[in-house]
């Protein structure tokens, strides 16, 4: 584990220590080669844990999100490069000092076996993500997008600390995979059901759950295209996590406590997806449409069943590609015209083609085409919340057409039709933005066609 | 060297209860409750950014932003910003405008807008209905417009007429036997054709259209800002046209609005800039790098706006025409029309070439009434000999000394600017019609309802004239 962990803290000297134009490459290079070590943890042949450490292990869980993590310290810094260039160097760096701290504590909370390592390093995400949004991003409203941010998440951390010091208390140790072999049982007495609650709501907030997501619209759009993509693709599967990895000491409860929490969800994900047919906003647009996504994995997490966990891990990598590669494609039509607005660059596919198939290549994948990992997700959750009760299928069903209608929405103002006249001589697209375009459809192409590899525990 | 009774050290230096009375007062204003002020107040600052930033709010700027509002197919989907240098509008076209609007224009467009705006001022409390405001009253006085022409102008009069009949506006042609009949104040020497407007035309009240838009605007969540606009931040970027010609065509990122009395300005971030600056266009478009370049070039071709003055004068005179007097234009240019009901009037006249004045000021030239203006109304209508001058006002034309027509749509090299200035004393008739198709042509990308190509930037370029060949 430490062959990761070492070489992305020495990514810190290297920003500081690099000449100033050869920051971007030495920092590009060298995380896509640390991006190269969790390959080594993908071969696994069994469901235990691949301890190499007593503190940090990787289990068909985490492997797929390290990976995803890993894979996007890369594409965050190409992504930054644009509208970095007119800042100082010592600001640069800060900001790319700021994107390697945060690595650092997402790989070792993923991969962490304690869960009090894993809290506090999940507390410790939000820091550098709070900087970033507040310092580098856009509009003066960004300082109101933190504060919901930072205390929407702490707000519902809380009770999650209280609880692990609770359970460290009576089981005598929380480490991962002993949990599961002497939690005690709940039951539905009051306490116990505040118990699940404590818990869960970390999550919940974080995934976001459809009542509790107010940050993350402002989060998204007020941060800057690395924040925006770091957000989107990795700290939402906190959550997740999380909530899979905390199920095994909540049961039978779960069973009776999250039924709210699956109506909220099925709920709120057709109420984010009819949102979204209605914003002007790009980027509020693939906001509100990773709330809507993240519904489905909640709901997942929820139902507990097997097919349920891979479909929420699937989803989860299949998600956290494609939101990034939106934001991405936002993001270079932001540089451009200086503004965020879908109507004001309209026919786009006549002046940039290969963009225009950047662009359809991601709203197919939204929209969840098949074969594609989007749909494996999507079709094991609609299964399971079929299995659970079977209305729910009107629900999931429904929400799938208004996925399909939103994505095309945006692909259809963004390219299609006739070019507006004051965005007749942009630039065109960078080998950069199409780099980065490619390594966000690559793993998704290749992943299409073995996905066992994240589909978790598969006995 | 002793010192004195108080302790001067490490800890003495400074004043240590100012340091603590600060801190207090930052840990005061972070506890919720109460207002947080540790950031400087930008309150008055424009927004850092905005999709469309209007150079002017005048009508035209104020008409372009309410259609822009009225046509974005989604609530909330544009970010506008008017920023306007001088709220009170005191040297601004619109205030100061006779408020006249007519159909008697030689070209289609022109007739065209003017019958669009003559419909929205009729419905205009249906276009700019705010809740719990009270109903517009534009006192639209439906007199008409009178066009007196001399022999010679007399055949151009008939074909104007009879293409304005075409594009549906209701004008008669008057013979001077019915202009007698009609107006029995008219004295019809030298008059040998009249086209009469009967429906559509007359006078309203500026400034009632002006603050009507601009509440309308407000509520519909358009940013206003008093500023001025003094730097464009612009990029450039070398392409090469179809004939393997090399242009360089700029976008407008930035605009710098600096506050009035200070040196404080806001970049606002932006994706177009709309000029609707009024007698000022021209000092914004070369801002904007427009007109830098050897002359000939389209590089080189400057937007020729500039402001010209006109001095209205209104008097009384109890013997004069009736209620029924229309905005009567004379052989000579000079014009009349009443005003209230107390047997007064006003009008002018537009000086000739050699006759302009001085633009740098709004100062009344009451000579060039005596000796220019009054002559001419004396002789046409006989009551006004004895009439008595009670006050005068100048106003701003921005007279396109090209072809005096307007210029809306975008410039060729400066790709995000658009125009809605330039049109010579008939803009406050043509204002909504002009809104509405920049609104349109920003948010589908070609004029939908009236089309006018035929007064695009390029034709400063190509040297093709869009010119009214009316007397007015």
């Amino acid at each position: 584990m430490l062959k990761m962990v070492f070489p992305t803290i020495m990514l810190l000297p290297t920003t500081w220590f690099s000449k100033n134009n050869l920051i971007w490459i030495n920092l590009t290079t060298h995380s896509l080669i640390i991006s190269l070590i969790p390959i080594l943890f993908f071969h696994q042949t069994n469901n235990n844990l691949i301890s190499y450490s007593t503190y940090l292990s990787s289990d068909p869980l985490t492997t797929p999100l390290l990976m995803l993590t890993a894979w996007l310290l890369p594409l965050m810094i190409m992504a930054s490069q644009y509208h970095l260039h007119n800042e100082s160097p010592l600001r640069k760096k800060l900001y790319l000092s700021m994107m390697i701290s945060l690595q650092i504590s997402l790989i070792m909370t993923f991969m962490a076996t304690e869960l009090i390592l894993f809290y506090i390093l999940f507390e410790t995400t939000l820091i550098p993500t709070l900087i970033i949004i507040t310092r580098w991003g856009n509009q003066a409203e960004r300082l109101n997008a933190s504060t919901y941010f930072l205390f929407y998440t702490l707000t519902g951390s809380l009770p999650l600390l209280i609880m692990l010091l609770f359970v460290h208390n009576n089981l005598g140790s929380l480490n991962i995979p002993l949990l599961t072999l002497t939690a005690q049982k709940l039951t539905t007495t009051w306490s116990h059901n505040l118990t699940w609650l404590a818990c869960m709501m970390a999550f919940m907030v974080k995934m976001p759950l459809y009542g509790l997501h107010l940050w993350l619209p402002k989060a998204h759009v007020e941060a800057p295209i690395a924040g925006s993509m770091v957000l989107a693709a990795v700290l939402l599967k906190l959550g997740g996590y999380g909530m899979m990895r905390l199920t095994s000491i909540l049961n039978p409860l779960t069973e009776y406590m999250a039924y709210p929490f699956l109506m909220l969800s099925l709920w709120g994900m057709i109420m984010t997806s009819s949102t979204c047919l209605r914003q002007t906003d790009l980027k509020s647009l693939i906001a509100y449409s990773s709330v809507s996504h993240m519904a489905l994995v909640i709901m997942a997490s929820l139902i507990q069943t097997p097919w349920s966990f891979t479909g929420a891990i699937v989803l989860m990598i299949a998600h956290g590609l494609t939101s990034s590669m939106l934001f991405c494609l936002a993001n270079s039509n932001y540089e451009r015209t200086h503004s965020r607005i879908m109507l004001l660059s309209r026919g786009l596919q006549t002046l940039l083609p290969l963009m225009a198939f950047w662009w359809f290549a991601a709203n197919l994948t939204n929209l969840a085409l098949p074969p594609t990992i989007n749909l494996i997700g999507e079709l094991l959750v609609m299964m399971t919340s079929f299995s659970w009760s079977h209305v729910t299928i009107m629900l999931t069903g429904l929400n799938m057409l208004i996925t399909a209608l939103y994505s095309l929405y945006m692909l259809v103002t963004t390219q299609r039709g006739t070019l507006t006249s004051h965005i007749i001589n942009m630039k065109p697209s960078f080998t950069r933005e199409n780099m980065l375009m490619f390594m966000h459809m690559s793993p998704i192409i290749l992943l299409s066609l073995n996905p066992s590899i994240i589909m978790g525990f598969t006995t | 060297v002793a010192h004195t009774g108080r302790t001067v050290g490490r800890l003495g230096e400074g004043d240590w209860d100012g340091k603590v009375s600060e801190i207090k007062k930052k840990i005061k204003s972070i506890l919720p409750g109460t207002s947080c002020d540790l950031l400087p107040d930008t309150s008055h600052l424009p927004p850092e950014h905005s999709d469309v930033v209007i150079v002017g709010g005048g009508v035209l700027g104020l008409s372009v932003a309410y259609w822009l509002k009225k046509l974005e197919s989604r609530r909330g989907g544009i970010r506008v910003l008017v920023v306007e240098r001088d709220h009170t509008y005191s040297q601004a076209s619109t205030g100061l405008s006779v408020g006249g609007i007519c159909q008697q224009f030689s070209l289609p467009e022109n007739i065209q807008l003017s019958l669009f705006s003559a419909s929205f001022l009729r419905n205009i409390n249906e276009y700019l209905a705010v809740t719990n405001a009270p109903p517009l009253d534009l006192q639209f006085n439906p007199s008409g417009y009178l066009l007196l022409a001399s022999e010679k102008d007399a055949a151009a009069m008939e074909s104007n007429v009879k293409v304005q009949k075409q594009e549906g506006a209701k004008v008669c042609l008057m013979s001077p036997d019915q202009l007698r009949n009609k107006f029995p104040w008219i004295n019809t020497e030298g008059v040998a054709l009249a086209s009469y407007g009967m429906e559509n035309e007359g006078w309203f009240d500026p400034w009632c259209l002006l603050q009507g838009l601009r509440q309308k605007v407000e509520s519909m969540g358009v940013f206003f800002c008093q500023g001025e606009v003094t730097r464009f931040v612009s990029s450039s970027q070398r392409m090469l046209t179809t004939d393997d010609e090399m242009v360089i065509l700029k976008r407008i990122h930035e605009v710098h609005v600096k506050m009035d009395h200070s040196l404080e300005y806001q970049p606002v971030e932006c994706a177009i800039v709309i000029n609707a600056a009024g007698a000022w266009s021209a000092q914004i478009a070369a801002l904007a790098g427009i007109g830098k370049g050897p002359p000939g070039t389209l590089q080189g071709t400057k937007l020729p706006v500039e402001p010209r003055k006109r001095d209205v004068y209104v008097w009384h005179c109890p013997q004069g025409p009736g209620l029924e007097t229309p905005l009567v234009a004379d052989t000579s240019g000079a014009y009349f029309r009443r005003e209230g009901l107390g047997s007064n009037y006003l009008g002018g006249r537009s000086p000739t070439e050699e006759e302009e004045p001085d633009p740098t000021n709004l100062e009344v030239d009451h000579d060039f009434f005596q000796e220019k203006v009054w002559p001419h109304l004396a002789l046409r209508v006989p009551a006004f000999e004895t009439l008595k001058v009670q006050t005068a006002w100048a106003g701003y034309y921005d007279y396109n000394t090209f072809d005096q027509n307007g210029v809306v749509g975008p410039h060729p090299l400066v790709v995000n600017m658009y125009f809605a200035t330039g049109f010579s004393g008939h803009g406050l008739q043509q204002a909504p019609g002009v809104g509405r198709a920049v609104a349109e042509m920003i948010l589908q990308g070609s004029f939908q309802t009236i089309d006018l190509s035929s007064f695009l930037f390029n034709r400063f370029y190509l040297g093709e004239k869009t010119q009214e060949n009316t007397t007015m």
